[in-house]
């Protein structure tokens, strides 16, 4: 299909949109109510473009201009809103470069949207990154001729703990209320009155948990604001950190902004094979630990009371500690959510030492790596014909997860690619999408996403595979029925079926997989599980699992809090003084994930990569130098030492190269190396304490109340 | 207590009157909100819930559709609604007048019902009867037309003692109990699925 914009033709697939034309030609168009992921409706008005088409005679031919002989273009009368119109065969755009009518048409809507707005840019938190002020710029009057008063409405409108509205700064774009409709599911907010007196509100009381915060992302202006966040910093003072959220094993795109050293906010970033445009509450506003309480210098049991010490001491310490053990007695445990480079470090400690006291955690007991049908990936979840649920509580195990299995209900419709990036209009995607309830089966114990599901079936965790192979009841006969029709099926498994599961298991998924060409996706416990899996972390012959800490000789355990202590020299190395650094006789300060280097391994065996964020962390340090410190102490050289030698001894050991991988990561098939009793369930939970915004985050302790003006004398000066 | 529990057969037909399907149930909802407010005067709180479950939509959704429309309440109105036109033609023969005396007067503002719980105010929009502004509708009952003070002290005195004067002229088009527009001699306007088969024939020789 060819089309002309502004007089340069271009070649573009069927189905285009004309704003997509336009951009694809290299041109620019202003739009606020056109967003990627969400169905254009055309609301703004700002998209305005000419267009005009040829017609045929009857006969097929070209109605022809007899001035030139070419086809005749036909003109609609009027500028048309470019993210609404399909681009066809031979069409014509005129953009306001090519256009005066069109540049006096934008200049004249974008006076009209300012008509109302409260022009509070310089204490407006959206100031320096806000569409509207930003095609204001670009496309605007610069002056307006409305000489009255403007509208004037709550702006401090609390949505919910976590979203603040304010009013008067709404342009009536829609997004919001689109967003809530199409990618949850949840029709909670809407425009009430109309024209000029319209406003965004809830009757719900509140608006659900789970994905609210993503309308403060794609608000065009400061009208939605991230409360955790509003009035922290202005968009240019943050230092802006591309990274990867480690809470779940998702591992969401996100922007870590931080400014003096504190994190500040976290927005999404898009990653169209991940979480597209979207993040759960959780990856979001749940960084409040980042900067609050954290350890900084390392910490020494002196006459039974930890005391501040410097690394030097500290490791002076362990050295003396160990003195009455073997260096084989050190059990060494790190989190799951650690990156891929750290486990390499710990592994290779570990087999310098000869512990035999290894793990991980959180993890499972099995191994699902050799399923039929390949390992599915996010986007063969959305496009899936067929899902099947079975022991998840989605909410918190990958809450993204949820959102694409959403998406798969809706059609799976995923905005094409262009060179200037996702389609900004996709004409597939509609408003109030019909929805195929009966593609999803949920069964387990009740979740949010039961409402979604048009077959739910109640079972216990530990049968429920067992009984969906031999159905016993209408609803799992129908979860089987649905996997064996369909085409594209997915099976997504969570902790309650993968808690305890073992040989018998797999051979018993693999043989269900095998019967009804379901791929499968099974939820890995901790947010890097799958790739830690595929090292030697996990106890060795003799050794004792993580459950059982308290009972190693010593240990050294990396930011998990298992409330005990070992029987010897217990070290804890963790970003806060939790309940098990107060047991300990070392603390070594860590520094969170933001905070670091590294790689990451989600769901779908991807590859990502962390970035470190601007925090101040103080002497905290990560695992790989924490490693080199305890070597020291162990008296040994360090195996590895930073990450290029973690890197380089990754890529002898799984055979993959890290660092510089693509924005969007890449697939890499993992294979779990080795499985091992864990001794204790894993019970997933996003929201932890320590990620609620305190109070001293919202208003800081040392706020000193503002000199006010006394009362204003009787009679007044009017 | 719930408003629809006992009016089974009337829910049934009003979602009669639309596919069955879940856009056509949300199409529901307009009479729904209707029903309620003729009965009730206003439509809020758990009625909105209501609605809602009924037409598989959200309180949020009604609300939204309710405050589109002016004649839609969401706060209690008096026995007699009084909706005074404020647009200009009413304006310049003197509504706005006419609006801050029945103000005044009545002592209601906007929103509010008077204590013996018989008059509310609201300004409406041009109500198409300019020729005989300024004008007053009473409910859905009818026009008053040209409300000079001297007529508005009149009409205030009857409805205090109850006794509504009849109105000049009739509300132009309503909805009647079979949810079909109707003007004020009974004649069938708008169309439905039902009625289409009853629109006039096309005059022979215009153009199509
Ligand atoms: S609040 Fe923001 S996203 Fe929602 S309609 Fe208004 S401007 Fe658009
Ligand atoms: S879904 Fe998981 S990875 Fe994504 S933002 Fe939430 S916690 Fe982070
Ligand atoms: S009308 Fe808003 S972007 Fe096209
Ligand atoms: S202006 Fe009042 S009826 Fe038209």
């Amino acid at each position: 299909m060819k089309v002309q914009v502004d007089g340069v033709e271009i070649e573009l697939a069927a189905g285009t949109s004309a704003i997509d034309a336009v951009f694809e030609a290299g041109g620019d168009v202003p739009y606020f109510c056109a967003h990627k992921y969400l169905s254009p409706v055309g609301a703004c008005r700002m998209c305005l473009v000419e267009t005009g088409s040829p017609r045929k005679e009857k006969d097929g031919s070209f109605v022809l201009d007899d001035a030139t002989g070419q086809p005749k273009i036909f003109w609609f009368p009027k500028p048309m809103a470019s993210c609404t119109m399909q681009a066809t065969e031979g069409m014509h755009i005129k953009t306001a470069r090519s256009s005066e009518v069109v540049a006096k048409a934008q200049a004249g809507m974008m006076e009209f949207t300012l008509l109302n707005h409260p022009l509070d840019c310089p204490t407006c938190d959206k100031g320096g990154a806000c569409e509207l002020q930003d095609r204001a710029f670009e496309y605007g009057y610069g002056a307006s001729r409305f000489g009255f008063d403007r509208r004037h409405a709550d702006k401090h409108y609390p949505l919910s703990d976590f979203v603040i509205l304010d009013q008067e700064r709404c342009i009536h774009c829609k997004r919001c209320v689109r967003y809530f409709e199409e990618v949850p599911g949840q029709e909670v907010l809407d425009f009430i009155e109309r024209g000029g007196h319209t406003f965004i509100d809830t009757e719900e009381g509140g608006l659900p948990t789970g994905f609210q915060g993503n309308i403060t992302d794609i608000c065009p202006v400061g009208a939605l604001l991230d409360n955790v966040a509003r009035f922290r910093g202005r968009n240019w003072e943050y230092d802006h950190t591309p990274t990867t959220c480690t809470l779940c094993s998702v591992g969401c795109s996100i922007t870590v902004d931080a400014r003096n050293g504190r994190l500040e906010r976290i927005v999404a970033r898009e990653n169209r094979e991940v979480n597209e445009a979207w993040i759960c509450d959780a990856g979001r506003f749940g960084h409040a630990f980042a900067s609050e309480r954290r350890l900084t210098v390392p910490l020494v049991r002196v006459d039974g009371e930890l005391q501040e010490v410097s690394w030097d001491v500290a490791i002076a310490a362990i050295r003396h500690g160990m003195a009455r053990h073997s260096v084989a007695d050190l059990a060494l445990y790190l989190n799951a959510d650690s990156t891929l480079e750290e486990g390499v470090a710990l592994e290779a400690l570990a087999d310098a030492v000869g512990s035999v006291h290894v793990d991980h955690w959180p993890r499972y007991e099995v191994s699902l790596d050799a399923m039929p049908n390949g390992a599915a990936t996010l986007s063969d979840v959305a496009t899936a014909d067929a899902v099947v649920v079975i022991g998840a509580d989605l909410g918190e195990e990958a809450p993204i997860l949820e959102l694409r299995i959403l998406e798969m209900l809706r059609g799976g419709i995923l905005p094409p690619e262009y060179a200037h990036g996702t389609a900004i209009a996709d004409l597939r995607l509609v408003e109030r999408p019909a929805r195929k309830p009966e593609k999803l089966a949920v069964i387990g114990k009740e979740s949010r996403l039961w409402a979604h599901a048009g077959i739910r079936a109640s079972s216990n965790g530990h049968n429920a595979l067992e009984r969906l192979s031999r159905p016993d009841t209408a609803e799992l006969q129908a979860a089987l029925k649905l996997l064996t029709d369909s085409e594209k099926a997915i099976i997504v498994l969570g902790a309650d079926v993968l808690n305890g599961a073992s040989g018998s298991f797999a051979a018993q998924l693999s043989d269900l997989a095998t019967r009804t060409g379901a791929k499968v996706l099974a939820i890995p416990a901790g947010a890097n599980s799958k790739g830690l899996a595929a090292l030697n972390l996990v106890p060795r012959e003799g050794g004792l699992p993580f459950a059982r800490v308290a009972e190693a000789p010593a240990a050294f355990i990396s930011r998990l809090d298992p409330g005990v202590r070992a029987r010897g020299l217990t070290i804890v190395h963790d970003s806060h003084l939790t309940a098990t650094a107060r047991l300990a006789d070392v603390v070594l300060p860590a520094v969170t994930n933001y905070e670091k280097r590294g790689t990451t391994v989600n769901l779908e065996g991807r590859l990502l990569e962390l970035e470190q964020a601007a925090l101040s962390a103080g002497e905290a340090a990560d695992l790989i130098r924490t490693l080199t410190a305890v070597s020291e102490a162990l008296g040994l050289r360090a195996p590895v030492r930073g990450l290029k030698g973690a890197r380089e001894l990754a890529a002898q050991k799984l055979g993959i190269k890290l660092g510089e991988l693509p924005e969007r990561g890449v697939v890499h098939p993992f294979r779990t190396s080795h499985v091992a009793p864990t001794e204790q369930v894993h019970i997933p939970k996003l929201w932890t304490e320590r990620m609620q915004p305190s109070i001293q985050t919202l208003i800081p302790a040392n706020l000193q109340p503002l000199p006010m003006l006394g009362a204003a004398p009787v009679g007044g000066d009017d | 207590m719930s408003y629809f529990a006992d009016k089974q057969p009337l829910v049934a037909d009003i979602f009669s009157r639309y596919p069955d399907s879940p856009q056509g149930r949300r199409s529901a909802l307009m009479p729904l909100i209707r029903e309620v407010q003729d009965a009730e005067g206003f439509v809020n709180g758990t009625r909105l819930d209501e609605i809602a479950a009924l037409c598989g939509t959200t309180a949020t959704e009604v609300r939204s559709v309710m405050s589109f429309y002016s004649t839609y309440h969401t706060l209690p109105t008096g026995k007699y609604h009084l909706q005074v036109c404020s647009t200009v033609m009413c304006s310049l023969a003197g509504s706005d007048e006419l609006w801050d005396h029945l103000v005044e007067t009545l002592d209601v503002q906007p929103g509010e019902v008077s204590p013996d719980g018989r008059f509310s105010l609201q300004k409406v929009e041009c109500l198409g009867s300019c020729g005989t502004a300024p004008l007053m509708q009473i409910n859905d009952d009818g026009y008053y037309e040209r409300v000079t003070p001297g007529k508005c002290a009149r009409i205030l005195d009857s409805l205090r003692a109850d006794l509504q004067p009849l109105p000049d002229n009739p509300v132009p088009v309503t909805v009647n109990a079979e949810g079909r527009q109707t003007l004020a001699n009974g004649e069938v306007v708008g169309a439905s699925i039902t009625g289409l088969g009853q629109l006039p024939p096309i005059f022979p020789g215009g153009e199509a």
